[in-house]
């Protein structure tokens, strides 16, 4: 059986107590790093780790926290993104609910390696029971002094709050996250500067997702050798992969980094539900361009799936099987992105609506013959031409769709 | 400064520039609907992506700075693919409406479809059902099918005067740029949102379907309506056959001056042109004189400087009294100085100036007339007239414009005017005043003849004439040269000022405020 | 009459203020607190937010129009949230949404004439593994089959 780092104690009742997180060998990390290290040490740990990011974007979180500027005259934020928004995705949510001191353990310690002080948990609206539940994490870290003010004795100080969204899928990208923490419309903000330098009310700014900074503890605690032995050298550790769509056995799965995508699906999600024949798979949450049935004999890494022109994004697996109608798929996908394109830049704002409104009329008995090119057309128009990266997003899936499936859809279209 | 390659062509820019700037340095248009150069860029509306050489995607014009040693290409095929994609998703919802739209002409969009677009609708989906014609100002029509959502009018709105009428509300397709429950936009800078909107999303109902733009021509002026001085177009009418032009000017907008006014003009400056076409008149009119006997102008200033000589030679000048205003130009007031100041020791010079009002902190001052530092800066003391005085001390008054009515009823002018001999009135409109003197003298306006004003910061700013001074219509600096000649006290110095430009230059040589700016 | 915010909700809104150098930075949670209150947030509502925050009733609105979860009519007493998106769609999230819509005699985005029940669909509720799924006010339900709707809708009071 792999090893665990992140679900290992997910079984034990009460877990998401603190003081049966602390029977746990809780906040020995935070023990550690705050009281036995340097916060330089600490990120040259991480950096080490390979630790790479797992909202998506996969950028290393410990170069991340080295481009915050440390000689400035501003405060410094850390904004950890619990939007969980890319559908596919509850890995986060599984975290926060049983171990959300473990989450907090990799807050205290990025930003004291980092000199952050305070700190803001922007997690999605719906989570409403998870944000409860994370607020009372925090405030049982402030009595028990992990938290607040002189932490451990060591003079850090830093306060952590919940901050909740309110139903929007933009705020997961991570400047639209800072607009919406700072009381403003999702809008994603146009980069350079980065919020490293220019983030959270014009302050450097850190922003990781749930999963990166929840490994941040075993890094501390194990070393990033240890890490990167439990994935692959240029991406360290494991991989929650959430399984969903057509299988037997739906659910999070903790594996190491590169486990084999067929086998997660065949292997540790049982199968296919009812017998049924796989169609294709999503491998990263919805974004991820789609792989057929052939296509799953694959590495689920980073740059595996890149190598395969798709993208180990959120490690949210979508299984779609025989019965389904891949022009029903794209109906979902197309509807999900223009419901939620913020809408302030051209091309993502008029080109998801527009596509929707295509495959809407295909779906209803209306394709017309050069229906797909258009769409295809209309993709690639979005394609690396938008303010924020909801247009690659959308583009990508859609494009791997009408690509790859452009047969099935053209069936959906008479003559 | 770094030097940069656009399209192959070497340029020096500024280091801190961005691509977009330095492009426009070196004539080359990068197409633009969201950036405005009032706001920080904001890279929504995509027209402007531009391929760099070395990487992988386009990027923004608008909001990249520039690199020693960069490579451009504004013109490659990828980048003009992408304008066209964008372009295809701009006017996907975008109505075919150009021949009604009154934006037609002067519309970005439709300029740029020109260019780069010309392809073959696509779109055979339902459009998105959205207000057209809403009033949400004063002057402002806005149209939310035509809107490409490029925020600039929000963005004004917020940056610039901060009352933030407008917002947008919803996300998505369905976004769409309001105001709050019918609280319409109400501020003195409203005009500015229909000329900063690139498309016909937003209009003004002051020119809506009075004329189409493109029978306009337009002239740089400066507004005389506040002491701020803001650079203007006067934008008029030539007229044409089939049509008889009932005006000239159809609109004022606003030009760029970053020492006065930036982008941006107030609107009191913007609707407040009538007066330029309204009630003007034209013909010297001598009152009293049966059978309408009609004057030269050659033989009207000869009359004047009879009359002024006369009560030279006898030593009564002190008998001559004047009343100015500051629309009157720098020059024309240094004339009035040095003629009647300098040379004749008139001493009872008097100004009346429209009522003072409200000023704000952005542009507009509380002084509604254009010149009043300019007056002071010569020397002039802007003296009130002592209505019941005047008479007793006047032979011979010179009235300059009818500002007088601001301050006094026709009564009360009438019965301090009644005792004086002789009253000329140096008018441009035709008004009660005028039957109250002996003389009418039709002037031009500033939109008319050429001068220069000082501003209520000391800016000198020169303007010339956008329009032709209609019938007999003189500038006051012309007449005012003749008679100083005409009087023959100092021909010679006179004979030099055959414009404006050369008053200027004298008044740089004696007055030291001038020095540097008369150049 | 123009609403206003109980003495308690006025506290917890003074400490949530304090989190942020800004104080409309509060505006998400502030409108939570509101919306809890009052049911929904109707322009009255967003005057008080603004005035509270020190805004303009016209940046509370740019707000709540963007966030689904923000809702400008009243909702039922029950608001149900389908998940519609693609895990729940592919396990048959279509047909139980016509089962709600049957059941309750409403469209989407009605609301029942009792006032009892809201229905809409949701985007990716993050729960998956349960799909399909369904949000009733915060709680998540799983699982869903027109069996388990009936025992959840009857055991709503």
């Amino acid at each position: 059986m792999e090893e665990k780092l992140l679900t290992q104690h997910f079984g034990i009742e009460n877990l998401f107590k603190i003081d049966v997180y602390l029977k746990h060998s809780g906040y020995q990390a935070v023990k550690k790093a705050l009281k036995e290290m340097k916060p330089s040490e600490i990120m040259d740990e991480v950096k080490a780790a390979n630790l790479r990011g797992r909202g998506g974007a996969g950028f290393p979180a410990g170069v991340k926290w080295g481009f915050v500027p440390q000689d400035i005259d501003k405060p410094k934020y850390l904004c950890v993104n619990a939007d969980e928004g890319e559908p596919g995705t509850f890995k986060d949510r599984y975290i926060m609910s049983h171990n959300p001191h473990l989450l907090l353990e990799g807050i205290i310690i990025a930003s004291f390696a980092v000199g952050i002080h305070k700190g803001f948990v922007y997690i999605r609206g719906e989570y409403e029971t998870i944000a409860l539940r994370f607020e009372q994490a925090i405030s049982e870290a402030n009595k028990e002094g992990f938290l607040g003010k002189n932490i451990l004795g060591t003079g850090f100080d830093l306060n952590v709050f919940v901050h909740r969204g309110a139903g929007s899928y933009i705020c997961g990208e991570e400047t639209a996250l800072l607009e919406s923490i700072e009381g403003k419309r999702g809008n994603p903000r146009l980069k350079p500067p980065f919020p490293a330098s220019v983030g959270l009310f014009g302050c450097p700014t850190v922003i990781n997702n749930v999963e990166t900074l929840s490994n941040v503890p075993q890094i501390i605690l194990n070393g990033a050798k240890w890490f990167c032995q439990k994935g692959l050298p240029k991406d360290g550790g494991t991989r929650i992969f959430g399984v969903s769509g057509m299988v037997k056995n739906p659910g999070i799965y903790e594996l190491p980094m590169g486990t084999n995508l067929k086998d997660i699906i065949f292997k540790h999600a049982g199968g296919m539900k009812d017998g049924k024949k796989l169609k294709a798979v999503i491998p990263g949450g919805m974004s991820a361009p789609i792989l057929t049935a052939d296509e799953i004999d694959i590495k689920m890494d980073f740059d595996s799936l890149m190598d395969a022109k798709s993208m180990l994004g959120s490690a949210a697996i979508i299984v779609i099987d025989e019965d389904t109608s891949i022009l029903d798929v794209l109906k979902v996908i197309t509807k999900f992105y223009s419901h939620e394109s913020c809408g302030q830049c051209t091309p993502c704002r008029v080109g998801n609506s527009w596509i929707n409104k295509i495959v809407k009329r295909i779906a209803g008995g209306k394709g017309k013959k050069e229906d797909i090119d258009n769409i295809i057309r209309l993709a690639s128009n979005m394609l690396g031409k938008t303010l924020c990266p909801l247009g690659d997003a959308a583009a990508m899936p859609i494009l791997s769709i009408t690509q790859k499936f452009r047969k099935e859809i053209e069936s959906y279209i008479g003559n | 400064m770094i030097k940069i390659f656009i399209d192959e062509k070497a340029i020096e820019v500024e280091k801190s520039t961005t691509i977009l700037k330095a492009a426009e340095q070196a004539g080359i248009d990068i197409p633009h609907l969201c950036y405005h150069p009032a706001f920080p860029p904001e890279g929504t509306c995509r027209m402007c992506l531009v391929e760099i050489e070395g990487l992988p995607s386009l990027e923004l014009a608008c909001s990249t700075q520039v690199k020693d040693g960069m490579k451009v290409s504004t013109k490659s095929e990828r980048v003009i693919e992408a304008r066209k994609g964008v372009l295809e998703f701009l006017l996907a919802e975008h109505p075919p409406d150009c021949p009604i739209c009154d934006k037609a002409g002067e519309c970005s969009l439709q300029d740029y479809y020109e260019e780069y677009g010309q392809f073959e609708n696509q779109f055979n989906e339902f459009k998105e059902k959205r207000e057209k014609k809403v009033k949400i100002g004063k002057n402002l029509i806005r149209d939310m099918e035509r809107c490409i959502l490029c925020r600039r009018c929000v963005r004004f709105l917020k940056e610039v005067t901060k009352t933030q009428e407008l917002g947008v509300f919803e996300r998505g397709i369905h976004s769409e740029i309001n105001i709050l429950d019918g609280v319409l936009v109400d501020n003195n800078y409203s005009g500015n949102l229909a000329e900063i909107c690139p498309v016909g999303a937003m209009t003004d109902s002051d020119f809506r379907f009075k004329t189409r733009t493109w029978f306009l021509k337009k002239g740089e002026s400066i507004c005389p309506l506040c002491s701020r001085g803001c650079s203007i177009f006067i934008e008029y009418h030539e007229g044409f056959s089939r049509f008889t032009l009932p005006k000239r000017v159809y609109r004022i907008r606003s030009r760029e001056n970053h020492k006065v006014n930036g982008f941006w003009i107030c609107d009191i400056g913007r609707y407040g042109y009538s007066y330029i076409d309204e009630n003007r008149i034209d013909k010297i009119i001598v009152n009293n004189k049966e059978g309408g006997e009609t004057i030269t102008w050659e033989k009207m200033v000869i009359l004047l400087a009879e009359k002024i000589k006369r009560l030279y030679y006898i030593k009564k000048t002190s008998r001559i009294a004047l009343i100015l205003n500051t629309w009157l130009s720098n020059e024309e007031l240094f004339l009035i100085n040095k003629i009647f100041r300098n040379d004749l020791s008139v001493e009872n010079i008097y100004f009346t100036d429209p009522p003072e009002g409200e000023e704000d902190d952005l542009l507009l001052t509380s002084e509604r007339s254009p010149n009043k530092r300019g007056a002071r800066e010569i020397g002039l003391d802007l003296k009130p007239i002592n209505l019941e005085t005047l008479a007793d001390k006047t032979d011979l008054l010179l009235i300059f414009g009818s500002f007088m009515f601001d301050q006094f009823n026709l009564a009360e002018i009438k019965s301090a005017l009644d005792n004086i001999k002789m009253k000329i009135i140096f008018a441009t409109h035709s008004n009660e005043m005028n039957s109250l003197v002996d003389i009418v003298l039709p002037m031009s306006l500033i939109a008319e003849k050429e001068g220069s004003l000082t501003n209520v910061d000391g800016i000198v700013q020169r303007f010339s004439p956008v329009l032709m001074a209609q019938g007999e219509c003189q500038p006051e600096w012309k007449v005012l040269v003749n008679l100083a000649k005409e009087l023959e006290i100092n021909f010679r110095y006179y004979s030099q000022f055959s414009s404006p430009e050369a008053i200027l230059d004298e008044m740089g040589k004696k007055i030291s405020f001038f020095e540097k700016k008369s150049e | 009459m123009s609403p206003e915010f109980s003495d308690r909700t006025k506290k917890r809104i003074d400490k949530i203020v304090a989190r942020y150098p800004r104080k409309e930075a509060a505006i998400l949670p502030v409108l939570h607190l509101t919306q809890q209150e009052f049911g929904h947030i109707s322009d009255e509502e967003e005057k008080l937010v603004a005035e509270l925050l020190g805004i303009k009733p016209i940046e509370v609105r740019e707000v709540v129009t963007f966030y689904t979860m923000l809702n400008q009519r009243p909702v039922g007493k029950y608001h149900i949230q389908i998940c519609s998106n693609l895990s729940c769609s592919l396990l048959g999230a279509e047909s139980l949404i016509d089962y709600l819509k049957e059941k309750l005699g409403i469209e989407l985005g009605e609301t029942t004439e009792d006032k009892k029940f809201t229905l809409s669909t949701v985007e990716c509720l993050g729960a998956c593994e349960q799909a399909p799924c369904m949000m009733i006010n915060f709680d998540y339900y799983g699982h869903l089959d027109k069996k388990k709707i009936d025992e959840i809708l009857d055991n709503l009071k």
